[in-house]
């Protein structure tokens, strides 16, 4: 709160000369991110894998083939509804731990839909159908989180953060029984109909997930920035107290920003849902919240700069499983590098907030 | 055995590893910061103990690994959050990523090597107590330990000067700063003690506990904790009893299913994070009142 109020004053006091701002804070990135790069490649070394090797072979693999790229844009196009689904919240001064939750409740609500319509409708009212059953119940699985935070002062961070683990139960309850495809098999759902899975890009494998992500960007920014909503929405968050004595209702704006955060991680997990897995089964989805959330803070809060963190993330991803391919490392092991980069640019360039902390 | 007895020794089995990392979180959490990096911290404890374990041969080097590496993951949060300013959660999350990456890269050699564990260690006399013996004195040396610590870190929180400077930096750092403290490096340790607390919870899981290392073994009990501590109003002693209804609502399903009684495996499951969320609504206020007033800050203006 003191650093938003303060911020602009001491930019005025201090700010160095218009170009070197920029220039400063592209040298620290720079440096975070090389310094997290050469951190890694010790890591690698320390393993006996040749970390230069295994880096250039990661990154050729990644961009160098059709299918690696198309693979990054498919895997992006959640992560970016999971950071948006941080970032609105984040506007009002809450933090949506709970995407991982949120996400695996959307994807479960998309499921549900085709089980109970799947037989007698398809096609496009069907996807439709199910977009809004996921956002609904990703709303609803915020919304859990902000009644409690409404009526009991539960803070939300940990309230979402534990709704994530009822939500897994719910996942593996559903997939170990009701939903259970045969009982002898791998517990998983019954596959999605084809004219239920989201429909790809014309000439490629991409679903058109990312077009929504990319949509739901620009809405989000518009929404945000431009509208009396998202005004108050950033004055409630910023100064609770000025708001409520300009006569704001405060606990509906924390609410709505919470509750429409809740159904962006839930049309993550529809689309990862209908446009990559297909069936729901243990382990769906697990760390894209996460991941989303870390994405969020690498674009600090911002849409447009979440399709850049999304992006990264998501080739990191991708070439992880070359790393694993080529240099026999463990794909999880890609953490450390998303970590590190993370950590980089928190240590780097967070400085500005030092006073606020 | 008596379902009593196996519910509750089991509770305090399974609750200890919680207890542990969420007794540390209660020292850094008086000290004004959340770490929800906590599970992180858990998991290289848990490997670090076994690797150690492993490669010496006795798990008390181990232990001392596990406090070790908990110690300096969470030296990386005290760093970035109290120097650096960076925001708790983010700091935390990727701590966990962290650990996860980490864990994986250098926990792949040691998945199925045989380990000399902590084994279980009868207390003379008092284990043959009726009831109270199979539930509290027939346990492993670590579990004893925690015995110890609980009562010794609430008397240091509550009973000494470092306690006292610790609290003082959780609720009005500005009057340490006055008087020629620095809030910063007291919290800085605070966080650190938590993250060897949670080093030992790890350590306790992989060679007391499960007697093996897996990947992502701590699977949520680092969250747990934090949440734990909360529901114990950041008190030492309530942390203890917290655990162990945690570890005992782990312990009844697995004790039950023994028994030939079928219940949703799932539907236990999902008890420890249903009572924390309803503990949270019912006391709800209360235990933000109770909040250290540094940590409240942060919880209100999270981002």
């Amino acid at each position: 709160m003191t650093a938003t109020m303060a911020a602009p004053e001491s930019d005025l006091a201090t700010a160095p000369p218009r170009w070197r701002g920029p220039l400063l804070v592209v040298s620290r990135w720079v440096l975070a991110l090389a310094g997290a790069l050469v951190i890694f490649s010790a890591l690698l070394l320390a393993k006996g894998a040749n970390p230069v090797d295994a880096m250039l072979a990661m990154v050729s693999s990644t961009f160098t083939q059709q299918r690696s790229v198309e693979q990054i844009f498919i895997q992006m196009s959640p992560l970016v509804l999971g950071a948006l689904a941080v970032a609105v919240p984040a506007r009002a001064g809450l933090t949506n731990v709970g995407g991982e939750g949120q996400i695996i409740i959307g994807a479960v609500a998309a499921c549900g839909t085709f089980l109970l319509l799947g037989e007698s409708i398809g096609g496009p009212v069907l996807v439709l159908l199910m977009l809004v059953a996921s956002a609904l119940a990703g709303a609803a699985w915020a919304g859990l989180a902000a009644g409690l935070r409404l009526l009991a002062g539960v803070n939300e961070a940990i309230s979402t953060l534990l709704l994530n683990f009822v939500a897994l139960d719910v996942l593996l309850f559903l997939i170990y029984q009701p939903w259970r495809e045969s009982p002898t098999g791998q517990p998983t759902t019954l596959e999605l109909a084809d004219s239920a899975k989201l429909p790809v890009l014309a000439g490629t494998s991409v679903h058109v997930g990312i077009v929504l992500a990319v949509v739901l960007v620009v809405v989000v920014h518009l929404v945000l920035n431009h509208t009396r909503w998202g005004f108050r929405v950033s004055v409630a968050g910023g100064n609770s107290e000025a708001a409520r004595r300009s006569g704001m209702k405060v606990p509906i704006l924390l609410c709505s920003a919470l509750l429409i955060g809740g159904a962006l991680a839930g049309l993550a997990g529809m689309i990862h849902f209908a446009g990559v897995e297909y069936k729901l089964r243990p382990g769906f989805g697990s760390q894209l919240g996460y991941t989303s959330f870390l994405a969020c803070w690498l674009a600090r809060h911002r849409p447009f700069p979440i399709l850049l963190a999304a992006f990264t993330f998501a080739a990191l991803s991708v070439g992880s499983d070359s790393l694993q391919l080529d240099s026999g490392v463990p794909a999880a092991s890609i953490n450390v590098l998303t970590a590190l980069i993370l950590l980089a640019v928190l240590g780097f360039t967070a400085s500005r907030k030092k006073a606020s902390a | 055995m008596s379902l009593l007895e196996d519910v509750m020794g089991g509770g305090v089995r399974g609750g200890t590893s919680i207890m542990y990392a969420a007794l540390g979180e209660t020292i850094g959490e008086r000290a004004g910061v959340i770490n929800l990096g906590t599970e992180g911290s858990m998991l290289v404890g848990a490997l670090g103990a076994y690797a150690i374990a492993v490669e010496t041969g006795d798990p008390w080097w181990g232990v001392v690994a596990g406090a070790v590496a908990g110690g300096m993951l969470s030296g990386l949060h005290a760093y970035l959050v109290v120097r650096r300013g960076a925001s708790q959660f983010a700091s935390g999350l990727s701590l966990l990523f962290l650990a996860l990456g980490l864990t994986s890269l250098f926990g792949a050699a040691y998945v199925g090597q045989p380990v000399v564990a902590l084994g279980r260690w009868d207390v003379p006399v008092l284990s043959d107590l009726p009831v109270l013996g199979p539930i509290l004195f027939r346990h492993d040396p670590l579990i004893y330990l925690s015995y110890a610590l609980v009562p010794l870190t609430w008397w240091v929180l509550f009973r000494t000067r470092i306690g006292l400077l610790v609290r003082t930096a959780g609720e009005r750092s500005d009057s340490l700063e006055v008087n020629g403290y620095s809030a910063a490096r007291i919290r800085a340790g605070a966080v650190v003690v938590g993250g060897m607390f949670a080093g030992l919870g790890g350590a306790h899981l992989s060679i007391a506990y499960a007697n093996a290392w897996f990947e992502n073994m701590v699977s949520g009990r680092g969250f747990i904790a934090v949440a734990l501590v909360i529901f114990a109003v950041w008190s030492p002693l309530r942390v203890m009893g917290g655990a162990y209804l945690f570890g005992m609502a782990i312990a009844l399903g697995p004790a039950l299913q023994a028994r030939g009684s079928e219940l949703n495996q799932f539907a236990l499951d999902v008890i420890p994070f249903l009572l924390t969320l309803i503990v949270l609504a019912v006391l709800g206020r209360r235990t933000l009142s109770a909040a250290p007033a540094e940590l409240k800050r942060v919880f209100e203006n999270s981002t």
